[in-house]
């Protein structure tokens, strides 16, 4: 039961989220399956009806299609009744502007209109783009106890890697005295989660003022400081910045090991299984005689004959007999041929891996993509949605398969360097 | 009409608190999935389900029908309870009269063809062939069959059926679990009937006491020269009459290429019953292992399981086996449980170094089976074909051992 009233949720699932690379080739960082069954934005739709919040705007605009068949009517998470609803807000043209979504803040202003036709005394603006567990109710309720203009969840980094977050000094009451947005000499270990609760008519007035703040880290929140109440919320709980590859394979990663703090299950993450459109079920995932599995989490309709580590599989993945497959995450309906061998590897929905096949050969793990030396570094190889993947070929390590590559896009030796594209 | 009333008693414990057509099955769905999904990928969408054991946990997995698309204007599921009014103060007192005293629900729609089928059973089954067979051949009453051997027909109403083609023919005989079978063509409690004939001989049944379709409604069809024809199928049919039986069936899910393949039999279940849809991937751990064996999103493996089906939330702890049996939702098996040939109901827990059923055993039934909501003492000895009913009190256990056959209540 809720006690803090009735909060509008606005959440911003825009985002490009490009250093995930070829994972938002045909979709928004929000719709990037994880952990198995589920969509990086199930965990922020989940926490918001964890948290009793039943009305929620879903600001959309870049390859918002498979998103927006994710959210479905939002049944998946209890948002479909007379007075609850979850809908989406694509950018459109006004009547001066014209133009797309030029910052979170402009996205909002931009639909002031949804904010006016669902009154409400807070609204909850979040991202789409982070895994973590949190009670936006516990929010709200600080949020009216300390009779703030805007409180900011925030929680602790370690100081290297505040130049990637907002970064707020406090008060000893917790009110923000001081902002940096992505500082380069870091004051304060206090970065911004990007969720912010807002008195509705505050934000009105406050969008209203200056229509070219476009952004709330870089323009409002600054300006609010010197002038208005603002909040941190401190926040202890597990929450990951999924935007890289590196990180959101480390996420995927923590979800196999024991006590890493995240476990979407007993957070009650609801993914849409529903969302495929397939006419059947998948069926619990079947591990035939021979196979060997350990340390790893498997979906269902997945068929597992060889050999599976330190992984995690979507539904639908069929691992065939004499494959091995290690450290390495596998989106829905992928099929690793017999005796293929698949490490340290991405790999995005319907890959085909023929037989014998190598993903994630040699040891040289550090020398970084040479298309995408940022996104790539660690060793992790990247295979597009549908590539095939020509029997026996030998792909190494940080490389990128584009998505829809196939036996006949590879070269004569079927081979793919170290740090090298196709 | 589905016929789901019935609690068959040789299932006993797993029946005891929901009717057989809701009894899980296949690590994820229930029995009356497999009519439920046919009827989907038939387009057949208006469906009455006859229902009055224990219907609750039918009820609650049917839901609003929408895990199989029967929801919209013209399409839906109803439940149809046994009812009183004037004129009925009865239960349902068979499947003929079930449908009977819903003759006004199926007068309401108009259909010109109403298929009767029975919720019990797991298979998949095309029914706009057979409708379309019934339909071509004009007949009364169209009556599905499958080939079984000689020595075991007995069991079931068995036909002897004209070769007219290779569909069917023909009904020439029929008789209900007969001593000394005419015919191998054992009815699958399928039935295609013309609407009015069906109201008639469904009004000329009411005089008599017996209300079964198999029993009587058939034989008196047969006897009046109705046109009823049989029509022949040959796929997979697997029954659930039995704890043997059930488990045989279930055992036809596993291998490299299973008897019963669900994906490809187009099987749908509701997914928010026991919130399975949120349940996360099976988690396997370091020293877990599975072979020849199944498991749904929400089990966490970390000890050996052999040819067995987990159902969703089954915990499996490091240093416990499971051989060759059927785990439904929610079971935990602690440290040191050895289980061989169990059916475990829902919500069971096994404590530490408890024994059920053994890797050998001479008993004609070896399957015990467990019932829900139990907590299995720790190192307690529970011997093969053993019966334990649900929810026994801490203090009804045996000290150390059940023995083998044994039933606790």
């Amino acid at each position: 039961m809720r006690e803090s009233g009735d909060a509008l949720v606005l959440l911003l699932a825009g985002g490009i989220g490009s250093r995930l690379n070829l994972l938002v080739g045909h979709r928004a960082k929000p719709a990037v399956p994880f952990g198995g069954i589920y969509r990086i934005i199930d965990f922020s739709l989940s926490n918001v009806m964890n948290s009793g919040l039943t009305r929620v705007g879903v600001l959309t605009q870049y390859k918002p299609l498979s998103l927006m068949s994710h959210i479905g009517d939002g049944a998946a998470w209890d948002f479909t009744g007379r007075t609850r609803g979850i809908k989406i807000l694509p950018p459109r043209t006004g009547e001066k502007d014209s133009d797309w979504y030029k910052g979170t803040a402009d996205a909002i202003r931009q639909n002031i209109d949804f904010i006016l036709a669902n009154p409400s005394e807070q609204v909850v603006i979040l991202s789409g783009d982070h895994i973590y567990h949190m009670d936006f109710d516990a929010m709200l309720s600080y949020h009216q106890h300390k009779r703030a203009d805007v409180t900011i969840g925030m929680m602790v980094v370690p100081k290297r890697d505040i130049h990637q977050f907002g970064a707020g000094i406090i008060d000893n009451e917790n009110r923000i005295v001081d902002w940096e947005e992505k500082p380069k000499v870091p004051r304060t270990n206090l970065a911004s989660m990007g969720i912010y609760v807002f008195d509705t008519q505050y934000l009105l007035r406050t969008l209203a003022r200056d229509r070219k703040e476009a952004d709330f880290g870089m323009d409002i929140i600054p300006r609010a400081i010197n002038e208005d109440r603002v909040y941190a919320y401190p926040f202890y709980g597990y929450w990951r910045d999924v935007g890289t590859i590196q990180s959101y394979w480390e996420t995927n990663m923590e979800i196999i090991r024991e006590n890493s703090g995240i476990s979407p299950e007993e957070w009650e993450i609801r993914p849409n299984p529903e969302y495929s459109g397939r006419p059947m079920d998948r069926a619990p995932a079947r591990f035939q005689a021979g196979s060997k599995v350990a340390s790893s989490m498997v979906s269902s309709g997945s068929v597992i004959e060889g050999t599976v580590i330190n992984s995690v599989l979507s539904p639908g993945v069929r691992v065939k007999k004499g494959a091995v497959v290690t450290n390495s995450v596998i989106f829905d309906d992928v099929v690793i041929g017999e005796n293929a061998v698949v490490d340290l590897a991405i790999l995005d929905k319907g890959v085909q891996v023929g037989a014998g096949a190598v993903v994630g050969q040699g040891d040289n793990l550090t020398l970084a993509n040479k298309q995408f030396p940022k996104h790539l570094y660690t060793g992790i190889s990247l295979v597009g949605k549908a590539a095939r993947i020509p029997s026996g070929a030998q792909i190494g390590r940080n490389c990128i398969v584009n998505f829809g590559y196939n036996e006949d896009s590879f070269n004569e030796d079927n081979t793919l360097a170290d740090g090298a594209s196709a | 009409m589905i016929l789901a009333g019935g609690r068959v008693d040789e299932l006993g414990v797993l029946t005891h608190y929901r009717p057989k057509s809701a009894v899980p099955f296949g690590g994820f769905a229930r029995v009356i999935d497999f009519p439920l999904s046919n009827l989907l990928h038939s387009s057949i969408e208006r469906i009455a389900i006859l229902s009055q054991y224990r219907s609750y946990s039918l009820i609650n997995h049917i839901g609003t029908g929408a895990a199989w698309d029967m929801i919209g204007r013209n399409r839906g599921i109803s439940i149809l309870p046994p009812f009183k009014d004037y004129e009925n103060p009865h239960w349902y007192r068979g499947s003929a009269d079930a449908v009977y005293q819903n003759i006004d629900y199926i007068q309401y729609y108009g259909a010109s063809v109403i298929l009767i089928l029975s919720g019990d059973h797991i298979y998949q089954m095309d029914y706009r062939k057979m409708i379309r067979y019934h339909n071509e051949h004009d007949a009364d009453l169209t009556a599905a069959f499958i080939e079984v051997p000689l020595e075991s027909a007995s069991r079931f109403g068995v036909a002897e059926i004209a070769d007219d083609s290779d569909d069917g023919g023909r009904m020439l005989s029929y008789e209900e679990k007969p001593a000394a079978p005419k015919g191998c063509w054992a009815s699958l409690t399928v039935f295609c009937f013309r609407p009015s004939v069906l109201f008639e001989v469904l009004r000329k049944n009411q005089e008599g006491d017996s209300y079964e379709f198999g029993r009587d409604i058939i034989p008196m069809m047969m006897r009046e020269r109705y046109k009823v024809h049989g029509y022949k199928f040959r796929g997979y049919w697997g029954y659930t009459r039995t704890i043997d039986e059930y488990w045989q069936t279930s055992m036809d899910l596993l291998g490299p290429e299973p008897k019963i393949d669900l994906e490809a039999w187009g099987i749908r279940t509701n997914l928010a019953h026991r919130n399975i849809a949120d349940r996360q991937p099976v988690k396997i751990g370091t020293h877990g292992s599975l072979d020849n064996s199944m498991a749904y999103n929400g089990c966490v493996i970390e000890g050996t399981v052999r040819n067995s089906i987990l159902f969703p939330g089954v915990h499996v702890k490091a240093g416990a086996e499971v051989n060759d049996s059927i785990i439904f939702f929610d079971n935990t098996v602690h440290q040191g449980v050895r289980l061989n040939r169990v059916v475990s109901d829902v919500n069971t827990v096994f404590n530490r170094d408890v024994r059920v059923g053994a890797p050998v055993c001479e008993k004609p039934s070896r399957v015990s089976v467990i019932g829900w909501n139990n907590t299995v003492p720790e190192g307690l000895h529970i011997g093969c074909g053993c019966r334990v009913a649900p929810r026994i009190a801490p203090e009804k256990w045996p000290k150390n051992k059940l023995e083998d056959g044994e039933e606790l209540k």
